[in-house]
């Protein structure tokens, strides 16, 4: 599974409807239950791989994971967005757990925690 | 049960991507008073190609080089064909648009002395891990209506003129109408006609974005509209199992393929053609042929690199691919004591690295009055990448603003768009109701078998002739049919329904475009068995086609390749 929402962590953002995970999977995969407030990958099989849903959590619960056909699980890649919004620190521990980090500058958007569908919903019933 | 949304704007852009983001703020700037509608598939702060980011332009006139010498390049790149008019013309802005969008906060890397870096002769590199929402943010305060997760099927039409398009939502039991003045379509090329390299749930592990599945391509078909060059496929080298690019590699600290005795193959084999740098299709033939007869593996040499450039490397991929970073982590693999193994990807339609797509004049206006194209759907002018997509859709932008001057909004008959919610709706309706039912992915892996095996797959090193390309064709024209029972059981289930349509439409052209180019113009993207050579004589021109709206039948004929 290429991503991994640890239900641990994941809060939901709150009363949000779209978290910013659902929001920003360009395939449109992952769901938040509105019931159990947790968001998981739906559509396993339809994922690219491409990880802004890992970047955009507040709560760092979106876990990047090797397929395992690709090799070893056990090795892990952590984004870390500064709060400054202008780098992202990458963790990179391999399998003989050596750990490298890669600070790289970027400039990362701010993204709400919900926010309104233009044409269906007027504003998203959500406070902070 | 399903409301109807009506909407009246003056351009309407169908994908908020490269292009048409791009598209947008130019309109809004020329004319701050007109309305401008973007329909986005996904969330326009991160949807399609350049979802995960971007590490480099790859289409830039750096300093000492001129437009003259990149139109020469590309056509070189292209075998010999390329619209030079578009190519010169989306030339001429890059420079407008990367500086815009440095404006707009993308960081590029400048040297001691304040100038791009560059990465090789056409690239500069960025660090554009955020250059989708950077370009979205822009089109958003520029004053676009973005309506986001809205699936477009059709366009709507008024005789020979494009008055709009149709989609749904995919959030709420919605259907839309968008009148427009202007209609742009940049929704991104087509992907997953082919089987993948990959199995399971690395299956959408694709080098281009699997998301973006063809529908530009097919609402031009089903309204007539002239495409250009579908048979100049695009097969991707990529990095072993991640699909990553190679660009960051062989660009960025200079490894050469080599075969698996050390073999500096291009150098050797394909001197004559420029070794390394051979035309692009060469650099995917090149390893294909080592491969196949028995010297592959095939690898970028990065031994003997400094650990600093290897941490260059990592650093370079986790601006766009961080998979291949963790993918070496996890399988021990160090580039500077271990080559790189390469392997090459299925092949994709796309008409920013190749040029398939939609046959357009100047002002990227396709041959349907009131529709324009740019980006990967807009055809005749290959080596767009991210650039050429801005360019492009800042030329659409200023000419549509020029062509609506003083238009009413146009009316579109509630026949049409009936027929429209009926055909959208259809599979979401029949759920339940079949005993034989086909579900969207089952549809798919029909279409991909057939494409895999008789239209030049991996399976054959991507090789075809005139018997294997006539089963494709047949065993393509029984899938319309099996639309007819095609279920979808909730609103994403239905977009992968209207995906999988478009692509069978979009197969069917492409299997027409193979037939019809009796040559072999860019082996391994296009290689005809039964015409092995390249012929200047005969072919050095466009294959051009058209769907009839009416009877479905595609008329096949040839352009000259400067108009």
């Amino acid at each position: 599974m290429p991503i991994w929402i640890d239900p641990e962590k994941c809060n939901g953002c709150y009363n949000s409807r779209q978290p910013p995970c659902v929001r920003m999977c360009p395939g449109d995969l992952i769901v938040k239950d509105m019931l159990t407030h947790k968001a998981s990958l739906k559509y396993v099989n339809d994922c690219w791989d491409c990880l802004p849903c890992v970047k955009v959590c507040p709560e760092e619960a979106v876990e990047f994971h090797l397929s395992a056909q690709f090799g070893e699980k056990g090795a892990r890649l952590i984004p870390h967005v500064h709060k400054t919004r202008d780098q992202i620190t990458w963790e990179l521990i391999d399998i003989a757990d050596k750990k490298e980090m890669f600070t790289i500058q970027t400039k990362i958007m701010a993204v709400s925690l919900d926010e309104p569908i233009e044409g269906v919903s007027p504003a998203p019933d959500f406070t902070i | 049960m399903i409301e109807r949304k009506v909407i009246d704007t003056d351009i309407l852009i169908i994908g908020g991507g490269t292009a048409g983001c791009m598209a947008a703020v130019e309109a809004k700037e020329r004319n701050p008073h007109l309305t401008v509608t973007i329909l986005e598939k996904a969330h326009i702060d991160r949807s399609g190609c350049l979802a995960g980011g971007m590490n480099a332009i790859n289409a830039y006139i750096n300093a000492g080089e001129t437009v003259d010498r990149f139109v020469s390049y590309v056509r070189d790149d292209a075998c010999g064909l390329i619209r030079e008019d578009l190519v010169r013309s989306m030339a001429e802005e890059f420079e407008y648009a990367v500086k815009k969008v440095e404006k707009w906060g993308l960081p590029i890397l400048l040297d001691d002395q304040g100038r791009y870096v560059k990465r090789g002769r056409w690239n500069i590199k960025i660090n554009g891990e955020s250059l989708k929402p950077i370009l979205a943010q822009a089109a958003r305060q520029a004053g676009t209506r973005i309506y986001n997760w809205v699936v477009v099927t059709d366009l709507l039409t008024d005789g020979n003129r494009v008055v709009g398009a149709a989609g749904f939502s995919l959030r709420h039991s919605l259907f839309y109408i968008v009148r427009a003045k202007a209609t742009l379509v940049s929704t991104g090329g087509a992907a997953r006609l082919y089987r993948a390299n990959n199995r399971d749930d690395a299956a959408y592990k694709t080098w281009y974005c699997p998301y973006n599945t063809g529908a530009g391509y097919a609402v031009g078909i089903r309204s007539g509209a002239e495409m250009t060059s579908f048979e100049m496929r695009y097969v991707a080298l990529r990095t072993k199992d991640t699909i990553a690019p190679t660009g960051t590699i062989a660009l960025g600290v200079h490894a050469p393929q080599v075969n698996a005795l050390g073999e500096r193959f291009m150098a050797t084999r394909y001197a004559h053609l420029g070794g390394d740098g051979a035309p692009t299709p060469y650099r995917t033939y090149g390893p294909l042929q080592e491969i196949k007869e028995g010297r592959g593996p095939v690898y970028l040499d990065t031994r003997g690199l400094s650990p600093d450039q290897v941490r260059e490397l990592k650093a370079a991929y986790l601006d766009m691919y961080p998979s291949m970073v963790l993918y070496w982590a996890a399988n021990g693999i160090d580039p500077s004591k271990t080559a790189i193994e390469v392997e090459t990807t299925e092949p994709y339609i796309v008409g920013g690295h190749c040029q398939s797509g939609y046959w357009v004049d100047a002002n990227r206006k396709t041959t349907l009055e009131g529709l324009y194209a740019a980006g990967d759907v807009a055809g005749g002018a290959p080596f767009k990448f991210v650039s050429g997509c801005w360019a492009e859709g800042v030329l659409a932008a200023r000419a549509m603003g020029i062509a609506i001057r003083e238009m009413p909004y146009p009316t579109v008959s509630e026949t049409q768009m009936a027929q429209i919610e009926t055909r959208i709706f259809t599979p979401l309706r029949r759920h339940g109701t079949l005993r034989y039912a086909v579900k969207p992915a089952e549809l798919e892996a029909r279409l991909q078998k057939i494409m895999e095996q008789y239209a030049g797959g991996r399976a054959t090193y991507y090789e075809m002739n005139a018997a294997m390309l006539s089963i494709a064709r047949i065993q393509l024209a029984a899938l319309p049919d099996a639309t007819e029972r095609l279920v979808a059981d909730d609103l994403h289930q239905l977009m992968k329904a209207h995906e999988v349509m478009d692509r069978i439409d979009v197969a069917q052209v492409l299997v027409e475009h193979l037939l019809y180019r009796e040559e072999t113009r860019w082996p391994s993207y296009q290689t005809r068995t039964d015409f092995p050579e390249r012929d200047d004589v005969h072919w050095l021109k466009f294959v051009n086609s058209k769907r009839n709206p009416q009877t479905g039948a595609i008329e096949m004929f040839t352009r000259p390749p400067s108009p």
